[in-house]
């Protein structure tokens, strides 16, 4: 599905990731771990397209997408939901899954608006009002709604949990594991350990802008090793 | 006289008057700057093409409605050939480069014109239909003051229309909000941008062909009108439709009654308030992005 090959990316002048190699295969959950400052946002920023790739491939479906722009590699099947979320806050929340389900148009249309309203039924009560009026919780699940009206064939997600309650990381939790079941291909860069590995079918470590280890979750959590020596602090 | 309620009637039209120039003007920059960070500052010497061109088809076409028509195309014209030109080129280049290639526009914009069109203030005829005066609220107005009013108000209400209702005015706000986010969703921004650069230049074209019977076309309106746009634009926030048609108002109401009221300081008024507002809210009233 994706796989990006000796991937060198940053910011400006300053080089981040170091030769990342990764593999997504189609229907898999697919989570990366490190410790802060590995390049892990970076390196989804970089298949994305919001940052340039210095050098390496990114190759979704057979597509080379490493040198496009942003929008293409949208309408090629990537939804992406960033750790900022980056909800529209001066559209509804409406709008923001209008604007995002343009897309659909082209692909098969598993996921409409109203889907996504039965998926979060916290979303439906909040249909009209501004993005800039939500709870972090519900920013997060409005930001995978609009993903997920994109009808993806990869969805990205940047740290969904961070900063919420942990009940709202519980139903996130849940409604990722829904995803899952539906067989829809994921990748995951999280920091919660057990958040990820729980989901997870494959975990990349990554380690000085490098992914330094890759294996199943149960293999993670029986080396203890392993993680000492790239995710404790 | 001053005390007269007709007088402050009258100059309450000549306000809102420019402020509905001063609106065609500001939208479109406001917008460009919003949506993707670009300073045009060539965008009044636009302004001033547009009224050159409505001057010049109404005499070869001897109608006003054709030239009012035509004008805002031949601006957007320029301002394509412009885009591809050089303004592509420039996306990445900051704005300090931005600002000093489109002020270089305007002196080879307004010595082209002056080549083509000499330095001297060019008429153009109103319609006959509004060169009368016209009655409003008890005043007697210049009929074709009342309509550049109107004209103003149309597009004022046709922009707010498309940008909070349309699936492309949400594009632009979302655009002008967060393009990164924006262009994550498949939206080509660049497009759009381009698209509303047309808009913007079209609209630009429209007020200058609009002013031409009232004031004229001279090579210096560039340069006049440049100033009090950028003010609407800074006073009014970054990027926002609301935030136009607040720094319109404001200034356009602020230069007429100041003349009026306080002419040795009507000059500077303006920029006092703009110095207060870039203190008290340095983004301006009505933002885009909060």
């Amino acid at each position: 599905m994706l796989e990006v090959r000796e991937l060198l990316a940053g910011y400006g002048e300053t080089q981040v990731i170091h030769g990342v190699d990764l593999a997504v295969r189609e229907g898999q959950f697919h989570a990366i771990l490190g410790r802060n400052g590995v390049g892990k946002t970076t390196t989804l920023k970089t298949i994305v397209g919001l940052l340039p790739a210095f050098g390496g491939e990114v190759v979704l479906q057979g597509n080379s997408i490493a040198r496009r722009q942003p929008y293409d590699i949208a309408r090629l099947g990537i939804g992406y939901v960033p750790e900022t979320r980056d909800i529209f806050g001066s559209l509804s929340v409406t709008e923001n899954l209008q604007l995002a389900a343009r897309l659909a148009a082209r692909r098969d249309r598993k996921w409409t608006i109203e889907r996504v309203f039965e998926f979060f039924p916290n979303l439906a009560n909040r249909r009209e009002n501004g993005g800039n009026q939500l709870s972090g919780g519900e920013q997060q699940m409005l930001a995978i709604g609009r993903a997920l009206v994109m009808n993806p064939t990869l969805l990205i997600l940047d740290e969904p949990t961070e900063g919420l309650a942990p009940i709202v990381v519980r139903q996130i939790f849940d409604k990722l594991t829904e995803l899952k079941r539906e067989g829809m291909t994921m990748l995951l860069v999280e920091q919660n350990f057990h958040f990820a590995t729980r989901l997870a079918d494959t975990v990349s470590i990554f380690g000085r802008g490098q992914c330094v280890w890759t294996g199943t979750s149960e293999a993670l959590r029986a080396d203890a090793e392993l993680h000492e020596k790239w995710l404790g602090v | 006289m001053v005390a007269d309620v007709d007088f402050w009637l009258t100059q309450f039209l000549n306000g809102l008057q420019l402020s509905m120039l001063l609106f065609l003007l500001s939208i479109g920059l406001t917008i460009i700057f919003g949506l993707m960070h670009f300073v045009n500052l060539a965008h009044g010497a636009l302004y001033m093409v547009g009224a050159y061109a409505g001057v010049s088809a109404a005499a070869a076409l001897g109608n006003f409605w054709a030239a009012l028509l035509i004008a805002p195309i031949a601006v957007m014209l320029v301002g394509i050939f412009l885009y591809a030109a050089i303004i592509r080129h420039m996306r990445r280049a900051g704005p300090m480069n931005q600002v000093l290639v489109t002020f270089g526009l305007i002196f080879v914009i307004v010595d082209l014109v002056r080549i083509v069109w000499g330095d001297i203030a060019l008429g153009m005829a109103q319609p006959a239909i509004l060169s009368g005066p016209a009655e409003f609220l008890g005043v007697v107005y210049p009929a074709y003051r009342l309509f550049i009013i109107a004209v103003g108000l149309i597009v004022m209400a046709a922009l707010s229309l498309v940008l909070s209702r349309t699936q492309i005015g949400a594009m632009v706000r979302a655009g002008v909000e967060n393009d990164a986010m924006a262009a994550c969703l498949g939206i080509n921004v660049e497009r759009l941008f381009f698209a509303v650069f047309c808009v913007g230049c079209a609209l630009a074209g429209l007020a200058g062909a609009i002013a031409a019977p009232v004031f004229s076309a001279t090579p210096s309106m560039a340069t006049d009108i440049l100033i009090p746009t950028l003010i609407v634009v800074v006073i009014g926030g970054l990027g926002s439709l609301r935030g136009a048609i607040a720094g319109s108002l404001i200034v356009g109401f602020i230069q007429t009654f100041g003349a009026v009221v306080m002419p040795e300081f009507a000059s500077v008024l303006v920029y006092v308030l703009l110095a207060a507002v870039l203190i008290v809210k340095p983004a301006g009233l009505l933002p885009a992005r909060s």
